[in-house]
């Protein structure tokens, strides 16, 4: 018997349908085989898809929010081989591009503000967490951020502020050097005639005993 | 409309089960500084949005079963403390059972501030009622703040700061949105771990 599952927030409405996993002994109204998935949003196009899909909307979409929580704003999802992409809109929000296989669709892409994100975001938890959702789901598990990483909440030329300054500094000084003059050789002088005029050591010549 | 969103069968894999995961590999670990110190900013922003906050973060604790661990308000109270940017900071680190209950507390607190959360952060708003919003929870803010912390810290000059500490308010508002629920702890634990810039 097919099982629904809703998850609902003002913006979004997630429907999950599917099966128990009669192989592996599950009944009642677990769900073990996802057969479908729709996501409806206010104003704009509903989305369905395979579980394949519904997972790479995980995917890309809760390390994006993770990121965020340490104040990193960084794209995740690459095409082809992740079909949903999300990355911080370059005039605020977030934008979430949607790639179809059928040659002839457009890439649909949504425009999130931080409320619809944090809707999507309660959605997928809300099924992730669900008891009634008996699969395996393959998503990253959330990780403390190296310092790398976080380099990125600074932007780039704050953080190369520091190198080229110090590369350019090191250029004037260089140059600075190379501007003044090599000494000359004194004329009518050579370094070794100098040393023999004064001795810096004592003859080898013992002395005479009793003078 | 429908838009049917269907990729290439087989391009994303799908290997081991990591539905409800286990304890992940960096449980614990010692909150560090920086890390104590959002916790409790963050704790203070949700004091700033419900005017009977405190009230509610001891009644969620005691929900929540964390009875043994804050025994009364004033455990509750000692443990926040260990803020380094606090007037009367406590020397030390939290144990790992102290923050991990501080930060389930932070998250049910969340969870239950969500819709006005959401309101704030909503474009959808109308302009004006949500700037009204944002000046209010603003002034409780720095009200709290200017109480609480230590004002000769950089930090929280920083927060206090009109213009500056904007984009620092409104990241601890919506990292509160993104950390509101269950599913919203290890998100918040890995994040507060992160390492120092």
């Amino acid at each position: 018997m097919k099982t629904i599952l809703r998850f609902a927030q003002l913006s979004c409405r997630l429907q999950v349908e599917g099966l128990p996993d009669v192989s592996v002994g599950q009944s009642g109204d677990v769900v073990g085989i996802i057969s479908g998935w729709s996501l409806q949003w206010a104003g704009r196009p509903e989305l369905e898809g395979r579980k394949q899909h519904l997972l790479a909307l995980m995917q890309v979409v809760l390390p994006y929010a993770r990121y965020l929580l340490s104040g990193v704003e960084r794209p995740f999802g690459t095409p082809p081989a992740q079909p949903v992409e999300i990355s911080p809109h370059p005039e605020g929000g977030h934008q979430l591009v949607l790639h179809s296989s059928q040659a002839d669709t457009a890439p649909l892409q949504l425009r999130l503000d931080d409320a619809e994100l944090a809707d999507l975001v309660r959605v997928l938890d809300q099924l992730r967490l669900d008891p009634r959702l008996q699969l395996a789901l393959d998503l990253p598990e959330p990780k403390p951020l190296k310092a790398f990483e976080l380099e990125r909440r600074t932007p780039l030329g704050q953080r190369l502020a520091a190198p080229v300054g110090g590369l350019l500094a090191l250029a004037l000084l260089t140059g600075l050097g190379l501007l003044l003059p090599v000494p000359k050789p004194q004329p009518g002088g050579t370094p070794g005639a100098k040393t023999s005029a004064t001795p810096t050591s004592l003859p080898l010549t013992p002395a005479k005993r009793g003078s | 409309m429908r838009q049917v969103f269907a990729a290439p069968s087989g391009s994303v894999s799908q290997s081991s089960p990591s539905g409800n995961p286990a304890e992940p590999s960096f449980a614990g670990q010692h909150l560090p500084r920086r890390g104590l110190e959002r916790l409790d900013l963050l704790l203070l922003a949700t004091e700033a949005i419900d005017l009977n906050g405190g009230e509610a973060l001891v009644l969620i604790s005691e929900q929540l079963g964390f009875g043994q661990i804050f025994a009364s308000r004033v455990e509750l109270w000692t443990r926040r403390c260990h803020n380094p940017l606090r007037r009367a900071a406590r020397r030390g680190s939290l144990k790992p059972l102290e923050t991990d209950a501080l930060i389930r507390i932070l998250c049910a607190m969340a969870d239950r501030l969500y819709p006005v959360l959401r309101v704030m952060l909503s474009k959808a708003e109308p302009a004006e009622i949500n700037q009204q919003r944002w000046e209010l929870f603003e002034s409780r803010m720095a009200q709290l703040v200017g109480e609480r912390m230590n004002p000769r810290r950089g930090a929280v000059h920083a927060l206090l700061d009109p213009q500056a500490g904007l984009a620092q308010r409104r990241r601890l508002i919506q990292s509160l949105a993104l950390a509101a629920g269950n599913g919203g702890f290890e998100r918040l634990r890995a994040s507060l771990l992160d390492a120092a810039a």
